[in-house]
Formats: C-alpha cells, sequence, structure tokens
C-alpha cells in the first residue's frame, strides 16, 4: 500500500468496515512530544492525529525512530504530552498530573512490551495476579480462570518466568495486561523477540480477544505479515502519522 | 499479595536477604547485650551489696554507689565512733581493693569477726574462715572462673594467697582477704573504704542514718536496702550515654546496611518499577512494597538477632562465669522497635527514589 503525503484529519465518527459508527475510544489532537536532550528540545511526535474506535484493532508501522513507543506511552499515560491532547475514553490525559494519569492507566489500559517485562520473581500466577491486586478489587477467580485458559496457559502457572518460553512468557503479559479487562491494549511489538511460531500464535491471541471480547487493540509492530490480523493498520513517519487506509 | 511479593524477592536473593538479616540481627543482640550486660552486673552487684546482710553502708563523701570505684579511704576511728552510737548493734570497716591486672576484681579486707556481726555470716562450702594474715576466701563464681579450691595458692596484688575456702556468693564482694594485711599491702594502714552497720532492730535503720549524719556531716551514708533501686545505669555517670551511643552505633550500622541492601534492590528492579507502574501502581504502592519488603527483611533480623543474643549470653557465661547478663522482653521488643525503625528509616529514601523514577525510562532500563 501507498504512503500517502497527507497527514489524516482526526476522526470525529469513526466507521470501521463491519462495525457501527462509534465515538472514538481513543484520540489525539495534534499530539506532540517533546525529550529534553541535553539543551536541545528533541520532537518524537509532532502533531499526531489519531483515533481509535471501540472494538478496533490497529497495527502502527514505521521505521525505527519514527515515535510510535513515544505515542503508545503517552496514549498510555506512562509519560506526559508535550503539547496537544489526549482523550482515553474521554478523559483528557494532557491535562492530567501523574497520578491521575496512573489512576487511569490502573482502570483503562493494559500493556504489553516486546520484552515480556515480566516481574522475575513472580511465578506466572503471581504476575497475574498482581495486576488484579494493583487493581484495587482483588483476586477474582472467573476472570483469572477465563482469561488464563483463553491464553493456553492453565498448565504454566506456577513456573517462573525463567521457566517459561518466550511464547509462553508474552502469553502470561497479555493475561496481565486484560485481566482488569481495560479499555484499551497498548502493545509494543509484542513479537519482536518472538520466532515466527510463537509470534503467530501470539498474533492469533490478539486478534481472538479482539474478535471474540471486543477488545481494543492498538499494536506496534515491524512485521508487515502481522498486519493481516488487524482491523487496520496506520504508518508513521517522523513523529506524524502518513495515512489509515484500512487494512482490508 | 504483597506479601507474596515481598517473600519472593526476599528469596529471590538470599545473600544479599542474609546480610540484611544479619546487620539487624547483630544490632540487636548488641543492644539486648550491652543492655543487659550493665543491668546485669548492675543488679548482681546491688543485689551482692544488700546480699550482705548489713542495714547501712558509709562511704566517704560523694562516693559512688559503685562501691569499688569510691575515693580514698577514711580512718577506722570513724567505725569506732559510729559503734557508739544508739540503736547500732555493730559495725566492721572494710577496704576495697580493685585490681585489675590479671582479671578484673574487687577484694575486701575484712575484720572475720567484726564482719560476721554486721552480717549474717559467711556461707562455707569447702574449708574454713580467715585465720592466717594470707588467707583468702573465694566465692564460688570466682572459684570456678579461676579454677581454685580450698589449698590452693593464688597470686593476687603481688602477693600469694593462700585459699581457705569457697564460700557461698552474694556477701558483697567475690574475694575476701584479712584487713591489715590489705592494709599494709596497699599502703593505707588503719584505712576503711566503707563501714557497714548493723543496727539493734531493721526499724531503727532510718534514726541511726540521722545519728551518723550529725556525727560526721558530708560523709555518705545510704541504707543497703536503696542499692538495688539505686544501681541502674542512670545512676552512674557516663554510663547511660555509653550505652546511648552504643545503641545509636549499632542502630546506625542496622540502617546503612538496610540502606545498602534496599538501595542495591531498587537499581536492581529499575525494570520491575517500571512495569508496576505500567500496570497503574502509584508512588505510594511502591513505597509500601519497599518498605513492606524491609521491614520484612527487618523482622527476620530480629528473631535472628534474639536468638544471637541468647546464643551470645550462653558463650559468654561459659567463658567468663562471673558475667551476669540480664535479657529481658521488654528490652528485646525496644530493641527489636529500635531495628524496626532505623530499617523504616534506611528504606525510606531508596523507596522514595524508586517511587519517583519516570516510568518510561525505568521501562528501557538494562
Ligand atoms: N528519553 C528520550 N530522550 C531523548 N530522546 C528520545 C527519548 N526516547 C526517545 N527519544 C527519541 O524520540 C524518537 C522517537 O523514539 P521512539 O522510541 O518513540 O521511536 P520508535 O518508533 O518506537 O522506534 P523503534 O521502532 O526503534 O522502537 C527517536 O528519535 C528517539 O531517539
Ligand atoms: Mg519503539
Amino acid at each position: 500500500m501507498g504512503i500517502t503525503a497527507t497527514i489524516r484529519e482526526p476522526a470525529e465518527g469513526l466507521t470501521v468496515p463491519g462495525k457501527k459508527s462509534l465515538d472514538p475510544i481513543l484520540k489525539t489532537e495534534n499530539l506532540w512530544k517533546l525529550y529534553r536532550a541535553g539543551k536541545v528540545d528533541v520532537p518524537a511526535l509532532r502533531g499526531v492525529n489519531f483515533a481509535v474506535a471501540p472494538g478496533e484493532s490497529v497495527a502502527v508501522m514505521g521505521p525505527s525512530g519514527c515515535g510510535k513507543s513515544s505515542l503508545l506511552y503517552v496514549i498510555g499515560g506512562l509519560a506526559q504530552a508535550s503539547k496537544g491532547r489526549v482523550l482515553v475514553d474521554g478523559n483528557d490525559l494532557s491535562a492530567m498530573s501523574d497520578a491521575e494519569r496512573t489512576k487511569l492507566r490502573r482502570s483503562k489500559i493494559g500493556f504489553v512490551f516486546q520484552r515480556f517485562n515480566l516481574l522475575p520473581t513472580l511465578p506466572a500466577k503471581g504476575n497475574i495476579a498482581i495486576a488484579q491486586f494493583i487493581h484495587g478489587d482483588g483476586f477474582d477467580p472467573h476472570r483469572f480462570e477465563v482469561v488464563t485458559s483463553l491464553l493456553g496457559l492453565a498448565g504454566r502457572l506456577q513456573h517462573k518466568p525463567s521457566e517459561l518460553s518466550g511464547g509462553e512468557q508474552q502469553r502470561v503479559a497479555i493475561a496481565r495486561a486484560i485481566i482488569n479487562e481495560p479499555k484499551i491494549l497498548l502493545a509494543d511489538e509484542p513479537t519482536g523477540n518472538l520466532d515466527s511460531k510463537n509470534s503467530e500464535v501470539v498474533l492469533q491471541m490478539l486478534r481472538q480477544l479482539n474478535k471474540d471480547l471486543g477488545q481494543t487493540i492498538v499494536m506496534i509492530t515491524h512485521n508487515p505479515e502481522a498486519t493481516a490480523y488487524f482491523d487496520r493498520v496506520v504508518h508513521m513517519r517522523d513523529g506524524v502519522i502518513v495515512d489509515g487506509v484500512p487494512a482490508d | 499479595m504483597m506479601g507474596e511479593l515481598v517473600v519472593r524477592n526476599l528469596i529471590h536473593r538470599p545473600l544479599r536477604t542474609l546480610i540484611g538479616v544479619l546487620a539487624v540481627g547483630v544490632e540487636v543482640a548488641l543492644i539486648v547485650l550491652i543492655v543487659g550486660l550493665t543491668s546485669g552486673m548492675l543488679s548482681e552487684t546491688a543485689k551482692r551489696i544488700e546480699g550482705i546482710g548489713a542495714d547501712i553502708m558509709v562511704q566517704p563523701p560523694a562516693a559512688s554507689i559503685l562501691i569499688n570505684f569510691s575515693g580514698s579511704p577514711m580512718p577506722t576511728k570513724i567505725g569506732e565512733k559510729l559503734a557508739e552510737l544508739k540503736y547500732v548493734q555493730a559495725t566492721a570497716p572494710a577496704l576495697l581493693q580493685f585490681n585489675s591486672s590479671g582479671s578484673v576484681d574487687t577484694i575486701w579486707g575484712i575484720e572475720p569477726e567484726s564482719f560476721r556481726a554486721v552480717s549474717s555470716g559467711f556461707v562455707f562450702l569447702e574449708g574454713h574462715d580467715l585465720e592466717g594474715p594470707d588467707d583468702i576466701l573465694v566465692d564460688d563464681w570466682a572459684a570456678k572462673a579461676k579454677n581454685l579450691k580450698p589449698g590452693d595458692t593464688f597470686n593476687l596484688l603481688n602477693h600469694d594467697w593462700h585459699v581457705a575456702a569457697i564460700i557461698e556468693h552474694g556477701k558483697g564482694a567475690r574475694l575476701f582477704v584479712p584487713l591489715t594485711t590489705l592494709q599494709d599491702l596497699v599502703g593505707a594502714h588503719d584505712k576503711a573504704s566503707i563501714f557497714l552497720i548493723k543496727c539493734t532492730r531493721p526499724e531503727h535503720t532510718e534514726d541511726v542514718m540521722a545519728e551518723a549524719r550529725q556525727l560526721i556531716p558530708g560523709y555518705t551514708i545510704r541504707p543497703l536496702s536503696a542499692f538495688l533501686s539505686l544501681m541502674t545505669s542512670t545512676n552512674i555517670p557516663g554510663l547511660q550515654t555509653f550505652i546511648n551511643v552504643m545503641i545509636w552505633l549499632a542502630v546506625t550500622i542496622g540502617l546503612l546496611v538496610v540502606f545498602l541492601t534496599m538501595y542495591t534492590t531498587v537499581i536492581e528492579r529499575t525494570r520491575d518499577i517500571g512495569v508496576l507502574k505500567s500496570l497503574g501502581a502509584g508512588r505510594a504502592f511502591i513505597v509500601r512494597a519497599l518498605l513492606t519488603e524491609s521491614a520484612g527483611l527487618c523482622l527476620i533480623g530480629i528473631l535472628a538477632g534474639i536468638g544471637l543474643s541468647y546464643l551470645a549470653r550462653a558463650a559468654f557465661l561459659a567463658g567468663f562465669p562471673t558475667l551476669s547478663i540480664l535479657i529481658t522482653w521488654p528490652w528485646i521488643l525496644r530493641a527489636g522497635g529500635i531495628a524496626l525503625l532505623g530499617a523504616m528509616l534506611g528504606a525510606s529514601y531508596p523507596a522514595w527514589i524508586a517511587s519517583r523514577k519516570d516510568a518510561v525510562e525505568a521501562l528501557s532500563y538494562d
């Protein structure tokens, strides 16, 4: 597919193929992110306008250093926007304090990383349960059962991350990310450290989460084949989104 | 869940945890033992003085309750005057000589008859009373420590003594020799360090003390029953300060080790902290997790410290039977509380650092 030079206008009422027209669950307006490197500000995001409808799955692609991770961190409230607005489920993150963003992240965002990022001292079960604990509702055995069996983790729950394969670790990480039913699942190259077989398993599970549970997903990937599992692909370059053509 | 996280983290690095536990254990044991040793020695000394069985002790002006270290001796004539007071049944002089060469001992020079008159007398376990000028009475604890039995020769103050008897402990001193021999030996002719007074009835103690104060103004006159309550570290100049300094030192060691342990923990787990933040953990959660962890570490350390205290006491007493170390639960609890406070203080800066880490930077930490 070709990359158009025009910057996409912010979507107001998005139309997703096969889905109803809905207000976006996630929306950025002229979003800037500057990093301070010595005495100069390095722009990582330079006016990103981006919207995701509830239940949509979006793949974000782009060359290294174009700002994909930065976008994900700002959307997820891990980093503060420098300029512009970030609306998650109607809440403006750019106007929030660090503590408020933490609270929003706790209830509405799930993160999956390239490096799995499981807590090494806890077994798989503890890694998932700690998300429920931090969320504050305590251990919910029913939800736990649903999520772990969906991700095929039933037999591996007592194992520590070091005793799990990369694919298993990433599935634990996904389970941890969705255990609290977040509005949006954000994944930063989740298959980047996996072989093709495990990548496929993870991608299939993400698609299943999206199709069966209606989980909204935004995933960064370098793998063009991965985009086939998603509703829509977005391309970034030099801190801006350069298209928004639906994948299918 | 927090408990599981803490326990798992503690066993994840067993050596580091062990070092932290040992540091806190040593801290607690140091406090318990220092306090136990001083209070043990003091109360043991006080009991020994009380155990003499006399009613009043007269000491030189401004004398310490640690009678071993009580300034220049008084003329024995004072004793004769005291004996003439109403309600006084008997008086006895004693010359106290502190000896620190070889072992630390206080030797009492006494007259067997007058000492027997003011006290209820010695209980002889083996041997006989002071008869010859070179006789020495040794109490059972000292005999055990020095491995002595009646008939042995024993050099003290550059003098060869003949062990006349092993007596039951608890009569003021552990070593008794004839007064005149000791006076000659230390060049204090007709001098005594203390006078013991026995009243005709114990109820007359106050009256006799009042009379004695008129007779010899300025001298230190105390009922023997007061020694137990007076013999505390706060009444001994410098001792309480010494104890406090030792406690501060112990706490500082514990605090620094906990600080270092938690600091390295925080650095090692930088990424985990980022992960917790990505899961929505706030600053309070991070602080709580780390403080709970150091509290856990500290609690194990306190238990180790209690064990260590009893172990060290057993070892000390095996080596030095005359030592008295008083381990009390109030002080174990206090030492534990002090250690816990120190640990929280030591962990608070690392916890604060952790809570302030930037989530994105933490997540990209290697
Ligand atoms: N903490 C930082 N300080 C300074 N510059 C940063 C920082 N983080 C990112 N950048 C810069 O911001 C730009 C965007 O980085 P970002 O990590 O978002 O890119 P990316 O698209 O995720 O790249 P990749 O595909 O390699 O992961 C890059 O030029 C990067 O060097
Ligand atoms: Mg990236």
